[in-house]
């Protein structure tokens, strides 16, 4: 009874996280990823770009690009429009522009291993392959597994004008050119000075060196292992010397025609094991 | 400031709906489709197979087989698990078991024109090809996008998944029997021909349209709609033939002829279509 009524004056305050309950305006951004792609990196790039009088820091994230999750109503609601919000949801309709990142699900993988061990929601010395195998179910966090997540989007969207897909690995190649990319898809006027001051404002040392003094201001590392970093390798590839062939063979085997079809390049000769995700007709969006 | 504490209020109660917010329960199975597309039919199939003792109508149905966007929190949490909850939301990954509805986009559109002019969305001359348009454009003033992306954001997520059932509305209409043995066994429900045409038969078009006349009054989705026309209209599969005009059915099957393919709708148009698939 006691949490049920700290929620209903926090409701009547507007101090709650309205999570899916987000009221969406119809000018509305939307930064969507499944988790560990690179979504809080290309968070600082949009703030740091956006809002050039404030540069983005762990402590202020949330208030610049805000999470449903961790974000007040009350500071959603005092935004200035548009709005870019994060998310890490699989297909909504009702968000009007979406930036899509989509990152090698082998990657991604080792990332969220890493992740887990520094939140302590696994023991430090897990086998990955027991982790993986709960990744591959979609186990390992609230937001479906990585080829429905991506899926999701990619089989209603991808055709769709205010939808732009973005692949993390190409970000880390020239993170100006993409940026570039994004700041015309939100119709940002800038020059490549704003660009540069941006992506060397969300640079992967900025980043870490503003981590180690902010962690606990952060819900994304609040509490979390002060010896292990959020930013961890900033990399792509990683899996390469992480995962063992036989794992990096079972995530081929449930994925592989989406990976493939999103240019990541397989490792076996993945046999489809008839939960692989074909996505070929698709819509043909007009709007 | 005073809404926002009737608000608080109603949270603290749980008198609040939860929508997109529901707590879903492992054992929770959705009987999902887009709207129009059978789904109170398939409540009523579903309820008479499930729950025959409650005699399951329009007067108990949301009871039955509750719609999380239109019943309170506290009533969701209190109800008899297994729930067998309704929805008409894209894909969402904490639904685990699922039965999704698909029906005919053609059919569909034909039904959702009917059914907002039977509720006052639309003026009862409006055209019928500017409403396919508005229909394909997702222009409808619902949060459950469009056709192509209902369907597609589930069957390309989901199919092959043995927790998750494609049941189309026309194998509903044409094959009910071998249709409802499906659902029973996706429900580990033991059904014999007895249990499972009775369900048919308590469901029948004719057997809503009579419950329809008594107890429009009693049921949300037609209690403030015209009662000049029906909510059980047609059910049938193929109207769109005699009614939807060739530039109508064009604009649906270059828009959606992949997923329509996929999920084994012909089309009438295919040569068109092939041409407007083209990634441009």
């Amino acid at each position: 009874m006691k949490k049920r009524l700290i929620a209903a004056v926090k409701h009547s305050l507007n101090l709650h996280y309205p999570a899916r309950a987000l009221l969406i305006l119809p000018d509305d951004i939307f930064l969507v990823s499944f988790p560990k792609s690179g979504n809080t990196w290309t968070r600082f790039l949009l703030a740091n770009l956006r809002f050039p009088g404030e540069p983005a820091t762990w402590a202020n994230i949330d208030r610049l690009v805000p999470d449903p999750r961790g974000t007040a109503k009350r500071d959603f609601d005092r935004m200035p429009r548009p709005r870019i919000i994060k998310s890490h949801e699989c297909f909504d309709p009702r968000y009007p522009r979406v930036i899509y990142i989509v990152r090698d699900p082998r990657d991604v993988a080792v990332s969220q291993y890493h992740y887990h061990r520094k939140l302590m929601r696994i023991e430090d010395d897990s086998p990955i392959e027991n982790f993986v195998t709960r990744f591959l179910a979609g186990e390992t966090c609230p937001h479906g597994s990585w080829g429905q997540n991506v899926v999701s989007w990619l089989a209603t969207s991808e055709k769709d004008p205010r939808f732009l897909l973005l692949r993390y690995e190409d970000m880390i190649a020239d993170t100006a050119r993409e940026l570039t990319k994004i700041a015309a898809f939100l119709g940002i006027a800038s020059n490549p000075e704003q660009i540069a001051q941006a992506v060397e404002r969300s640079s992967v040392d900025h980043m870490r060196q503003l981590e180690k003094t902010q962690t606990d201001e952060n819900g994304l590392i609040k509490g979390s292992r002060k010896d292990l970093s959020f930013i961890r390798s900033a990399g792509s590839g990683g899996w390469r010397s992480e995962l063992p062939a036989f794992l990096t063979g079972r995530i081929e085997a449930a994925w592989g025609s989406v990976m493939r079809r999103l240019g990541y390049e397989l490792s076996s000769q993945s046999n489809s094991d008839g939960r692989d995700f074909e996505y070929l007709g698709i819509l043909n969006t007009p709007r | 400031m005073m809404r926002r504490l009737i608000s608080g209020v109603k949270h603290l109660f749980g008198l609040h709906y939860p929508g997109h917010n529901l707590r879903v329960y492992p054992d929770d199975v959705f009987l999902v489709s887009y709207p129009k597309s059978g789904n109170t039919w398939a409540r009523f199939l579903v309820a008479n197979l499930v729950y025959p003792e409650k005699a399951p109508d329009f007067s108990n149905i949301n009871d039955l087989l509750p719609d999380p966007e239109g019943m309170s929190k506290r009533n969701l949490d209190r109800a008899a698990r297994p729930r067998i909850l309704k929805s008409h939301n894209c894909f969402d990954p904490r639904f685990q078991k699922v039965i999704y509805v698909v029906r005919d986009p053609r059919d569909v559109v034909l039904s959702e024109y009917y059914y907002d002019i039977k509720r006052r969305a639309l003026a009862e001359d409006y055209p019928l090809q500017q409403f396919v348009s508005r229909f394909v454009r997702g222009e409808l003033n619902h949060p459950y996008g469009t056709w192509g992306e209902n369907a597609a954001s589930w069957f390309y997520t989901r199919r092959g998944d043995p927790r998750f059932l494609l049941v189309r509305y026309e194998g509903l209409q044409s094959q009910a029997m071998e249709e409802m043995a499906r659902i029973a066994s996706f429900l580990g429900i033991p059904a014999d021909r007895e249990r499972l045409a009775f369900a048919i038969k308590q469901s029948s078009a004719n057997r809503m349209r009579e419950l329809e006349k008594k107890q429009a009054h009693l049921w949300s989705s037609t209690r403030e709609t015209r009662k000049d026309k029906a909510f059980v209209r047609s059910a049938k599969a193929g109207g769109w033939k005699a009614e939807l005009s060739e530039a109508s059915i064009a604009e649906i099957e270059s828009a959606w002829g992949g997923p329509m393919r996929d999920m084994s709708y012909e089309l009438a148009l295919s040569s068109l279509v092939h041409a407007g698939m083209g990634r441009g």
